[in-house]
């Protein structure tokens, strides 16, 4: 090894570890600053949310935001109803998908793959294109304006990537026990739910808490099948109620924001490795 | 059915098993699919009389459609988009996971769980309360990201930021950004764990920089993730939506009407759903063949 090199990887040795500290300081502060000001700004009143310079630490922060919303006979119905949508959806897309995904993997061929592959390039068409002959459809069977009509079209956004991956879920069970207890005149239906199931619950988990959160942000499919205010869900609530209306009452704004994001937060938190293993295990894969 | 067979039996177990997901696909889906395409075909406006809806029209959408500048300038304005949210998302989300794996020296395992979770947050934040929450934060007044760049003497006035003809799509760009870069950086991330230390070591022993380690080594290694990621970035943003109608609802002067919004406006405002399936057949059309060559080219480049 000659000096110039020695010398270089010396150099590497500091400007390597000095680089990463400050690149990743500088994304992690770009990504949590405004998560940080979310929250701080819904402690503030209106009158001091307009204060030049504004208060980076609030020295007396209020509830009273909170209570207002808490009050908030309008925002208690959206919240109502966004939970009941993605629970319902979350429940259908897998109960559905656990079935499609079982028989897809134990047909064992070529076709199957395909068919997975079909089923996920699904994906790639948007919602803005299908929404309007979704209309006419659900115009048509009168199914317009109803919560069911919701749960159909985000359970099918949600059902091909939860079928593909509890696919690749089973295949990597061992088939060993299904085949034993198959000898024993297990029928099929009951090894699926008494053997295949149990053994599967990183892959029920990360599909449940994948479905709940495409549902739970859901916004064209509300702002389009959805008329009636009753039956609207979080984010056309939101956006339709404190943007406009109210014309920008940004206190009521950041609050609703943290209440908003506060379930995806905690569900996010506490399932986050069923989930991260579910989604990298397939992009790792290929 | 005693007289199938075991074989065919599975075969129906199974076929009957699938049903219920594919009826849900099919007709929430699929089926809207073929019909926004014989839409496109057709006078079907939700004005006027009911009988006029359904008419054959040939072409004529696409002629209309065709005719104006709309569809070149939300052409435009969407793959601008595209091309800087994933190009900027994938700079920052490599740097970072680079940063993270390996940059960084000792560094913990369970240190390095603590700063995934805090990446992904806005990543779970719901899209809607994202773009509420940065236009907050872009408010022209009151906003902060106008106080600090004032304080730190970068801008001599402030910025409009959503409501100025050149800023409003830039700050749905960062906003995007600020969205998107998590995934991008968990996949990454996580692709870069399951690269073996060996390779490292025996190039360390040879004397490979840190650059040459990166290209002979991580690089060829994180080609699936890199192929995946980058094309899952590309058609999320591609129809990206509530972004854009939540922080500038198209404006100003259309500078962040993107095809989406476009299909949108002509449907649900203009109420003219022949014009708008016109349009969206003709960018879905696209946006699959682009999907298509570009599983095309990656499947090419891996056979070499």
């Amino acid at each position: 090894m000659g000096t110039r090199t020695l010398k270089s990887i010396q150099v590497q040795r500091y400007l390597v570890p000095v680089t990463a500290w400050i690149f990743s300081g500088i994304v992690l502060l770009f990504l949590l600053f405004p998560l940080y000001w979310m929250f701080v700004s819904s402690f503030k009143t209106n009158l001091s949310l307009y204060r030049i310079p504004p208060q980076f630490f609030p020295l007396n922060p209020i509830g009273d935001n909170y209570v207002e919303i808490a009050r908030s006979k309008a925002f208690l119905t959206y919240f109502g109803n966004n939970f009941l949508t993605s629970i319902s959806t979350t429940f259908l897309t897998m109960s559905v998908s656990v079935l499609a995904g079982y028989a897809l993997s134990r047909m064992r061929s070529k076709v199957a793959d395909k068919v997975c592959v079909g089923l996920l390039s699904t994906q790639i068409f948007p919602v803005v294109g299908l929404i309007i002959a979704l209309y006419t459809f659900f115009l048509y069977l009168g199914l317009l304006d109803t919560r069911t009509s919701l749960v159909l079209v985000l359970s099918a956004t949600a059902i091909p990537f939860s079928t593909w991956l509890l696919k690749g879920f089973f295949d990597d069970l061992p088939l060993s026990l299904e085949e034993a207890a198959e000898i024993d005149g297990c029928g099929k239906l009951r090894i699926l739910t008494d053997i295949v199931l149990p053994l599967s619950k990183p892959g029920l988990l990360a599909i449940g808490i994948y479905t709940f959160m495409v549902a739970w942000d859901d916004f064209l499919y509300c702002l389009t099948l959805i008329v009636s205010d009753s039956l609207r869900t979080l984010s056309v609530g939101i956006s339709m109620r404190y943007l406009g209306e109210v014309s920008y009452d940004w206190a009521q704004v950041t609050t609703v924001s943290v209440i908003g994001s506060a379930p995806m937060y905690l569900l996010f938190l506490f399932f986050q490795r069923y989930m991260v293993q579910g989604l990298t295990a397939g992009a790792v894969k290929g | 059915m005693h007289f199938l067979k075991g074989r065919d039996k599975n075969k129906i177990f199974y076929l009957l098993l699938m049903i219920p997901a594919f009826t849900i696909v099919g007709t929430c889906i699929l089926l809207p699919l073929v019909k926004s395409i014989i839409l496109s075909f057709q006078e079907y406006r939700m004005v006027g009389p009911i009988e006029s809806r359904g008419k054959w029209t040939g072409f004529s959408n696409f002629l209309a459609v065709l005719h104006g500048n709309e569809l070149s300038n939300a052409l435009y304005i969407t793959l601008i988009f595209v091309f800087f949210v994933v190009s900027l998302e994938f700079f920052f989300a490599l740097g970072t996971a680079l940063s993270l794996n390996s940059g960084i020296s000792g560094l913990k395992q369970s240190k390095k769980n603590v700063l995934q979770t805090l990446i992904l947050l806005p990543w779970v934040t719901p899209t809607v309360i994202c773009a509420l929450l940065w236009a907050w934060m872009f408010q022209p007044q009151y906003g902060v990201w106008n106080y600090l760049l004032l304080q730190l003497g970068l801008i001599h006035a402030p910025l409009g930021w959503l409501v100025d003809v050149s800023l409003a799509l830039p700050s749905v760009i960062i906003t995007a950004l600020w969205r998107d870069l998590p995934f991008m950086f968990l996949m990454l991330f996580a692709g870069l764990q399951t690269i073996p230390r060996e390779p490292y070591e025996a190039a360390l022993i040879d004397g490979a920089g840190t650059l040459r380690r990166f290209v002979a080594i991580t690089l060829p290694f994180l080609r699936n993730v890199i192929r995946t990621t980058l094309l899952m970035a590309i058609i999320t943003n591609f129809k990206q939506f509530p972004l854009f109608w939540t922080l500038t609802q198209g404006g100003p002067m259309d500078r962040t009407t993107n095809l989406s919004v476009l299909t949108y406006k002509k449907a649900f405002i203009n109420l003219d759903f022949g014009q708008a399936a016109a349009i969206a057949t003709v960018w879905v059309f696209g946006l699959v063949l682009f999907a298509l060559v570009y599983t095309r080219v990656f499947q090419s480049g891996e056979r070499e």
